[in-house]
């Protein structure tokens, strides 16, 4: 970054002496225009010796997926962003028979059961149950007086969501695979941590009568970003990063401007 | 030969993991369980929990509102149930000698004579809890009780081979007998029962006091008060015995009839709809500008092909082919606080059932109406309800009015629902 061309020296005039041409004598004084020393290379020193970056939402050890920074400037960005309250979208693989302590597969094993009961059609009903509370929760946690017309309004278009605190809301939820034991699901929420979406994964196993442990949590989108503009472990270097920001900044801003 | 303590390595970790024992909490075979669920107002015992009314605990207090679906413990499987003014009626397709319960208010005999433990000469004004109802029946051990269906203090009973039972008021005919002059209703033994139609009847509607029969060649006749023309046959008198109703719907295949209050509607096999009774909320204000109809008139509305109506007190209710529900009349109609009357149906946004790009084949599958409450349930067992909350009846948990359609939260796929006036009863199949 700074190898990277700096900004032209500024220029400014000086009256400075004109080089003699006799001896003794009058010496005259010559208008020109010479870079100011202060902005020399030597006397600022390197353009950057710190960056402040900063992080949007949590992602925890055991997770993966996108994970926004701010750089700069952008972290003025970071707290509009997370005033926005855009619902992230996570996978999430589960695996059923085992009950842990954490509700993840690594942790300690506290039961077994049997899962071979469990159809698709049982889970598909549970996930339903699931939207349905936490639909309601939506409505409830947004602060707006039911009895009015707007709030009828923004309930038909789908656009009521808590613009303040709130405890994590599932917005929506569904099933991308079911593979027994295995099955995975595609969850949007609010105000979420990993840890959450792990319980719910065992509070779900518990539902049908079985239990469930947590094998897999990916975000996949954050807000507007997507996994598309993510970069990989071997594209961190100067050059995708400044590409990726560019990319990003018109989504960025129109977001923002739609909601605030 | 102990083995050492210390920190479990990965393999004994394996091996401990696998030796574990597995617990089976449910087979393969196991069935979903039917489960009954009631909110509402409570000191009429309509709910039939008689906790609510008389605790069993001296500290307790008697609860005036159950806010929340309150599960309700029954004998048998019930597969029909019904909300009067004040009482509930709940059967079921059993062949066992008891086959229909009710609770509530008794004071007209609309639950049939319900003996009295502390005098055997007398019967119950208050029914607490669900408790059988004699029916005088050929065949005990044959027939079977196909549906019931309660009015404002009377009710009827369907079976398949023994016509209609009917009980309860009959100041105005609507029992299907001759009404008797300063006849005591109270602690009667009087159950009529109703055999005369031109097929087997298949399905028995109550108004507030009248009573609708349809019949399976697609005829309906009506009995009781007609002040308003709900009994549909061109008088404004009291009719007391069933008597087939003409004008547009003479000829036509009716194959579902609803009404509640004092207006009616029945819907074709075509999808038509045909309305008659009380237009004073503007439910018949489409084809006419009188406030009373008594004789069935063709609603015209180009919404579609109608699969199934409600009517309420002041409002109603279809439901279209294609999922859609649209309402119309007056009060609270499911389009937020600025829709209070409209004499055209308006239709409501299917978002507000739980329908989005992310669950496109959400669709609602029958309506329900109350006196002024609305009831939609969804292909995929959810139970929607709006209107006004009256002592606590929409379920929601909260007191006030609803004025878009709010999930009720069932702990299992709801099937149907009955509304009352100020309670709900619900038949649940657990998950």
């Amino acid at each position: 970054l700074n190898a990277a061309a700096r900004r032209a020296p500024r220029h400014h005039v000086r009256f400075l002496p004109a080089p003699a041409a006799r001896d003794g004598g009058v010496a005259g004084l010559v208008a020109t225009r010479v870079p100011v020393l202060a902005d020399h290379p030597l006397v600022r020193g390197p353009r950057f010796r710190r960056l402040k970056m900063g992080a949007g939402h949590r992602l925890d050890v055991k997770a993966s997926g996108v994970f926004v920074l701010g750089i700069g400037h952008g972290n003025k960005l970071l707290t509009d962003l997370y005033n926005c309250h855009l619902t992230k979208v996570y996978t999430v693989g589960g695996l059923f028979g085992k009950a842990t302590d954490d509700f993840s597969d690594t942790g300690k094993l506290v039961e077994k059961t049997t899962f071979d009961h469990i159809t698709r059609e049982k889970l598909e009903r549970i996930l339903a149950v699931i939207q349905g509370t936490n639909h309601k929760a939506l409505l409830m946690y947004s602060n707006i007086d039911m009895k009015t017309q707007e709030a009828y309004e923004l309930a038909v278009k789908g656009l009521i969501r808590p613009m303040g605190k709130s405890p994590p809301i599932i917005t929506a939820i569904r099933c991308l695979q079911f593979t027994l034991p295995e099955f995975q699901l595609e969850i949007h929420c609010l105000h979420e941590t990993q840890q959450y979406l792990r319980k719910i994964v065992h509070e779900i196993g518990l539902e049908l009568k079985s239990s469930a442990v947590c094998t897999q949590v990916r975000r996949i989108r954050d807000g507007v970003f997507t996994l598309d503009d993510a970069l990989l472990r071997t594209q961190w270097n100067l050059e995708s990063i400044q590409n990726a920001i560019w990319d990003c900044q018109l989504k960025v801003k129109t977001e923002l401007e739609k909601t605030l | 030969l102990a083995e050492p303590s210390g920190p479990r390595s990965v393999r004994q970790l394996r091996e401990a993991e696998e030796a574990a024992p597995v617990f089976q909490y449910t087979g393969k075979a196991a069935k979903r369980k039917d489960r009954v669920f009631v909110w509402g107002f409570c000191y009429s015992g309509a709910l039939g929990v008689p906790s609510f009314v008389k605790p069993d605990v001296g500290w307790k207090k008697p609860r005036r509102i159950q806010p929340t679906p309150y599960r309700l413990e029954t004998e048998e499987k019930i597969s029909s149930a019904a909300c009067g003014y004040g009482f509930t009626l709940l059967s079921s397709k059993t062949a066992d000698i008891t086959k229909v319960w009710g609770m509530g208010l008794n004071k007209d005999s609309q639950l049939g004579f319900q003996r009295s433990i502390r005098d055997r000469t007398k019967g119950y004004q208050y029914v607490l809890e669900p408790s059988p109802i004699p029916l005088p029946l050929e065949k005990p051990q044959e027939t079977r009780v196909l549906q019931v269906s309660c009015g404002r203090a009377h009710s009827l009973v369907l079976t398949d081979s023994e016509g209609v039972f009917t009980m309860g008021n009959n100041s105005y005919g609507q029992c299907g007998r001759k009404v008797v002059e300063d006849e005591t209703y109270s602690e009667s033994y009087l159950i009529h029962q109703l055999k005369e139609f031109d097929s087997r009847v298949v399905q028995v509607v109550c108004g507030q006091d009248h009573s609708l029969f349809r019949t399976k060649k697609g005829a309906v006749y009506a009995c009781g008060w007609g002040a308003d023309g709900q009994t549909g046959l061109g008088h404004y008198n009291i009719t007391s015995v069933p008597t087939k109703l003409c004008g547009d719907i003479a000829g036509v295949n009716i194959i579902q009839v609803s009404s509640y209050g004092d207006c009616c509607l029945a819907v074709s096999d075509e999808g038509d709809v045909f309305g008659w009774g009380s237009s004073e909320y503007l439910q018949l204000a489409s084809v006419t500008e009188t406030t009373q109809v008594n004789v069935p008139r063709h609603l015209p509305f180009k919404i579609g092909k109608i699969k199934e109506a409600a009517c309420g007190g002041t409002g109603n209710i279809v439901l279209t082919e294609e999922g859609n529900v649209f309402v119309w009349g007056y009060g609270i109609l499911g389009k937020g606080p600025n829709l209070i009357e409209t004499a055209v149906p308006e239709m409501i946004p299917p978002s507000l059932f739980g329908w989005s790009d992310f669950n496109p084949d959400i669709r609602v599958a029958h309506v329900r109406c109350g006196l002024s409450q609305f009831a939609a349930l969804t292909n995929r067992g959810e139970l929607f309800v709006w209107g006004k909350n009256l002592r606590g009846c929409l379920g929601t948990g909260r007191m006030e009015d609803q004025y878009f359609p709010w999930r009720v939260t069932v702990p299992g796929e709801v099937v149907d629902v009955a509304c009352g006036v100020d309670h709900m009863v619900s038949m649940v199949k657990s998950f």
